[in-house]
C-alpha cells in the first residue's frame, strides 16, 4: 500500500515540477511569439467556421464581429455550421446570408451523427480554402483576430493554431470569477510557456485554425472523439505538425455561470481528455513517429492531466490509510506526515501559477481570490473523478456517449 | 485550564488559521474591486498607423487656428484642452524665429504647421509635431512623434522615441535612430547607420541604391504558394544545391542551406539557421526558428520570419510592389542596397549596415 502511495506522490511531485517549470519560463524566460508581427502580407483565403447548435443567444454576436474584422473580403468566407439547431438560430444565420451576400455560406445540417466533430467533418464539403478557423458560436472575434490566427499557417511546420480565450462574464458570480483565474493561469502560462519552450501547446477547438493539408493527411475530423480538439492536438503532432499558441491572440467567451453547467463541461473534458490519453498514450511516448523526444514528455504529460483526479484521490485515500494503519514508511514518521499531507493537499503548484497569470495580465486585486479556487478544484476533482468512473463503466457495459451541449447566458437581443 | 477550553481553543486557533486568508478573498468578491474582463481591444488590429491617426483625430481642434494662421501667415501660440501648450505656425521657416535656435535648446511644445515646417539643429522637441506640408527637420536632434501630410525628412543623427508617419516619402540621413513606429503611405528610404524598429510603406528602400531589378511575379499566373499543398519534412540538414528548383513547401529540421540561383516554390522553414547564397529565390515564405542569413540579390516573395535575427545582403528584393511582405525578427541587420515591400519590423533592435 505504501508504495502505491510512493507511486502517487512522485506522479504528482512531476507535474509539480512541470507547474513551476512553465511559471518560471514564463516570468524570466524568452518569449516566442514569431507570428504575431506578420502585419503585411498577400493574405491566403480563408474559411472560417463557426459551430452553432441552438445558439441563438450569441450567433448573431459573432457573426456581426466577423462581418466588421480587419482581413481582405474577398479572401474570408465564414461558414455557419448549424448542427441540427431547433432554436432561432437558423432564422438568424439565414438574415446575415441575406444582409452579407456572397460572405457568409450556411450549412444547416438537420441530420447525422451528434457532436462538434461531426459537424465540423460534415462541413468540410464547403470548404475550399488551405486555412480552416474555427470559433464556438459564444465567442466573439476582435478587428485584428483572423490575420493573427491566420499569420502562423505561413509557417510550413504549422498545422493548427490556437488564441487565447478571455471569459468575458467575470463578474457574474463566484464560479465565474474562479474560472477566469483558471483560464487565465491555462493560457497566460501553461499555453504560453509550452510554445516557449517548444513542447505541445493544445489545439483548443475554438479560437484556432487548422491547415486543410495537415488534417487531410491526419484522416480528417474524428467524429468519435468526445474532444475533437486534443485529438487534432495529438494526431497533428504524430504526423510532425506543429500546433502553435499566440497569447496576444484574444477572444471574448461566455464561461458557465452555474456549477451544474460547469461540471458537465469538465466531464465532457475529462472524457475526452482521457480517450485521447487511452488512443495515443503509449504510441506517442514509444512509438515510431515524428514528434521530439521533448513533445513526447510533455503530450504524455499533458494526455496524463485529467486522469491524475482519481489518482489524487486515490492517494488521499491510501493517505488515511497508511496513517491509521500504522504502517511505517521508509524514513519514519515525518515522512509519512509529508507524504499524507502532500497527497491530501495534491499539487498546490497550480496555484503559483494562477497567481503569476494574473500578475503578468497586470490584475491586481483579484489575486485575493486565489484561496477560493480550492472550491473550484475540489469540484473539479470530484467531477473529474465521476467523469473517469462513469467513462470506466460505460467502456464495460458498451454504453455510448451522450454529448452535452454548453448551456449559455447570454441575453438574447431584440 | 480543562480540557474542554483547551479543545475549544484548539478549534478557534484553527479556525482562525484557516479562514485568515479567506478574509481579503471575500473583501473583493463582495466589492468586486477587479472584476471585469480582461481588456481585449476588439477594434485595434495591430494598425502601424494607429497612434498617427489618434494625432490627427486629436488635431482636429487646431484645424480653425491652422487656418487662421495659415492665411495671415503669424504664429500663434496656446493651450489644448488637456493642458498642452501648442505652437502654430503660419509659415515653414518660423520654426527658426522662435528660440528654438540655440544649441540643445529644449521645446516644450506641441509644434503645429499650417505649410511646410523647417526646424533647426541640436534641438529637443518633447511634443508631438504635425505638419500639414513638408518636413524637414535639422541635424542632432530629438523628436517625440511627427505627423507630416507631405514628405518628412530627418537630418543626420536625430532620433525619433514614438512614432513618425509621412503621407509622402519619409527619408532619415545617417545615424538616425527610429525607436518607435516609422510609417509612410509612400515610400521609406534609410541612410546608412540608422537604426530601426518598424518600419511600414508599399516600398522601403535601405541606402541609396536600390536593387536594379525589381522582381516579377514568380510564381506561375493564377497560383500561389498557397495552392503547392505538397510538404516534405526533413530530419537533419538539408541543401538545395545551386541552380536547383524544388517545388512544394518545405520543413528542415536542422540547418537549411539554398545554393546561388536555387529557387524553391514554396514554403520553407528550417528549425535551425537558414543559410541563402546570391541570387536565390524563394516564392512564397521563409522561416527560421533560429537565423536567417540571405545573400546578395536574393528574392523572397512571402513573409520572412526568424526567431533569432535576420541578416539581408544588398541587392535582395523582399516582397513584390503588388504583394507585400513582412520581414520581423528580434534582430535585423540590413545592408544598404536592400529593398522591402511592406513591414520591415525588428523587435528588439534593426540597424542599417554599410556594404561589405
Amino acid at each position: 500500500m505504501i508504495y502505491v502511495l510512493y507511486t502517487i506522490v512522485a506522479i504528482i511531485c512531476i507535474y509539480t515540477a512541470r507547474h513551476y517549470w512553465f511559471t518560471l519560463n514564463r516570468l524570466f524566460g524568452f518569449q516566442r511569439h514569431p507570428y504575431i508581427d506578420i502585419d503585411t502580407a498577400d493574405w491566403p483565403p480563408v474559411t472560417i467556421l463557426v459551430a452553432a447548435h441552438n445558439e441563438e443567444k450569441v450567433v448573431a454576436n459573432i457573426l456581426s464581429a466577423l462581418m466588421n474584422v480587419k482581413y481582405p473580403v474577398d479572401k474570408m468566407l465564414v461558414v455557419p455550421v448549424n448542427d441540427r439547431s431547433t432554436d432561432r438560430t437558423r432564422e438568424i444565420i439565414d438574415g446575415f446570408v441575406e444582409k452579407f451576400p456572397g460572405r457568409i455560406r450556411p450549412f444547416h445540417r438537420t441530420s447525422g451523427k451528434g457532436g462538434k466533430a461531426a459537424a465540423l467533418k460534415d462541413a468540410m464539403e464547403l470548404v475550399e480554402t488551405e486555412v480552416i478557423l474555427i470559433f464556438d458560436a459564444d465567442y466573439i472575434p476582435g478587428a485584428g483576430l483572423i490575420r493573427q490566427l491566420t499569420a502562423p499557417f505561413f509557417d510550413p511546420e504549422v498545422g493548427g493554431v490556437m488564441g487565447r480565450v478571455v471569459p468575458m462574464n467575470v463578474g457574474a458570480n463566484l464560479l465565474t470569477r474562479l474560472l477566469d483565474l483558471e483560464r487565465a493561469g491555462g493560457y497566460q502560462v501553461d499555453q504560453q510557456a509550452r510554445m516557449n519552450l517548444r513542447l505541445v501547446p493544445q489545439h483548443g477547438g475554438t479560437v484556432a485554425g487548422v491547415r486543410r493539408s495537415a488534417l487531410r493527411e491526419i484522416g480528417g475530423w474524428n467524429d468519435n472523439s468526445l474532444t475533437e480538439d486534443t485529438d487534432l492536438t495529438y494526431r497533428l503532432l504524430l504526423y510532425g505538425w506543429k500546433t502553435v499558441y499566440q497569447n496576444r491572440s484574444e477572444c471574448y467567451e461566455e464561461v458557465p455561470e452555474t456549477w451544474q453547467v460547469r461540471r458537465k463541461q469538465i466531464m465532457r473534458w475529462a472524457k475526452g481528455h482521457n480517450q485521447a490519453l487511452v488512443t495515443y498514450g503509449l504510441h506517442l511516448t514509444f512509438g515510431k513517429h515524428k514528434a521530439t523526444l521533448r513533445e513526447r514528455i510533455d503530450g504524455a504529460l499533458l494526455l496524463g492531466v485529467y486522469i491524475m483526479a482519481p489518482v489524487t484521490l486515490v492517494g488521499w485515500v491510501l493517505a488515511l490509510a497508511v496513517f491509521y494503519k500504522g504502517i511505517a514508511p521508509l524514513h519514519g514518521i515525518i515522512a509519512l506526515f509529508s507524504i499524507t499531507a502532500y497527497a491530501a493537499i495534491g499539487n498546490l503548484a497550480a496555484f503559483f501559477e494562477i497567481a503569476a497569470a494574473v500578475k503578468l495580465d497586470g490584475n491586481r486585486k483579484r489575486i485575493c481570490l486565489l484561496p477560493f479556487l480550492v472550491l473550484g478544484f475540489t469540484v473539479s476533482i470530484f467531477s473529474v473523478s465521476h467523469a473517469a468512473f462513469a467513462q470506466l463503466k460505460d467502456a464495460i457495459t458498451g454504453a455510448e456517449f451522450h454529448w452535452d451541449k454548453t448551456e449559455r447566458f447570454r441575453k438574447v437581443e431584440s | 485550564m480543562s480540557s474542554y477550553w483547551a479543545v475549544a481553543w484548539l478549534f478557534l486557533a484553527t479556525g482562525t488559521l484557516f479562514f485568515l486568508p479567506l478574509v481579503p478573498a471575500m473583501w473583493e468578491f463582495y466589492r468586486k474591486t477587479d472584476a471585469s474582463a480582461l481588456s481585449v481591444i476588439q477594434q485595434h488590429s495591430g494598425d502601424v498607423r494607429y497612434f498617427a491617426d489618434s494625432f490627427r483625430t486629436y488635431l482636429k481642434g487646431l484645424d480653425p487656428t491652422l487656418q487662421q494662421c495659415s492665411t495671415s501667415g503669424r504664429p500663434t501660440m496656446g493651450t489644448m484642452p488637456d493642458g498642452t501648450d501648442y505652437l502654430v505656425l503660419g509659415s515653414g521657416d518660423q520654426a527658426y524665429q522662435l528660440p528654438l535656435g540655440e544649441k540643445g535648446q529644449h521645446c516644450p511644445m506641441l509644434i503645429a504647421a499650417a505649410s511646410d515646417l523647417l526646424l533647426p539643429s541640436d534641438a529637443k522637441f518633447s511634443k508631438d509635431i504635425y505638419s500639414r506640408g513638408r518636413f524637414l527637420g535639422g541635424s542632432n536632434n530629438s523628436y517625440r512623434a511627427i505627423l507630416a501630410d507631405q514628405a518628412a525628412h530627418l537630418g543626420e543623427n536625430s532620433s525619433v522615441t514614438r512614432w513618425i508617419h509621412a503621407v509622402g516619402e519619409f527619408s532619415a540621413a545617417e545615424g538616425c535612430k527610429l525607436y518607435g513606429r516609422v510609417s509612410s503611405e509612400n515610400v521609406i528610404r534609410l541612410e546608412g547607420g540608422c537604426q530601426f524598429t518598424r518600419l511600414n510603406a508599399p516600398t522601403i528602400e535601405i541606402g541609396d541604391r536600390p536593387p536594379a531589378n525589381l522582381p516579377a511575379s514568380a510564381v506561375s499566373p493564377g497560383r500561389s504558394a498557397w495552392d503547392l499543398t505538397t510538404r516534405i519534412l526533413h530530419e537533419g540538414d538539408f541543401e538545395i544545391r545551386a541552380g536547383d528548383t524544388f517545388q512544394g513547401s518545405m520543413v528542415v529540421r536542422g540547418k537549411l542551406h539554398i545554393g546561388a540561383g536555387a529557387r524553391v516554390f514554396g514554403n520553407v522553414k528550417s528549425e535551425k539557421d537558414a543559410v541563402l547564397d546570391s541570387g536565390a529565390r524563394v516564392e512564397g515564405s521563409l522561416i527560421s526558428a533560429k537565423r536567417l542569413l540571405i545573400g546578395r540579390d536574393c528574392r523572397i516573395h512571402g513573409p520572412v520570419i526568424a526567431e533569432r535575427e535576420v541578416i539581408v545582403a544588398s541587392g535582395t528584393c523582399l516582397g513584390t510592389p503588388e504583394s507585400l511582405t513582412t520581414v520581423s525578427a528580434p534582430q535585423i541587420k540590413v545592408e544598404e542596397g536592400v529593398i522591402v515591400f511592406g513591414t520591415l519590423w525588428a523587435r528588439e533592435h534593426g540597424e542599417v549596415v554599410t556594404r561589405s
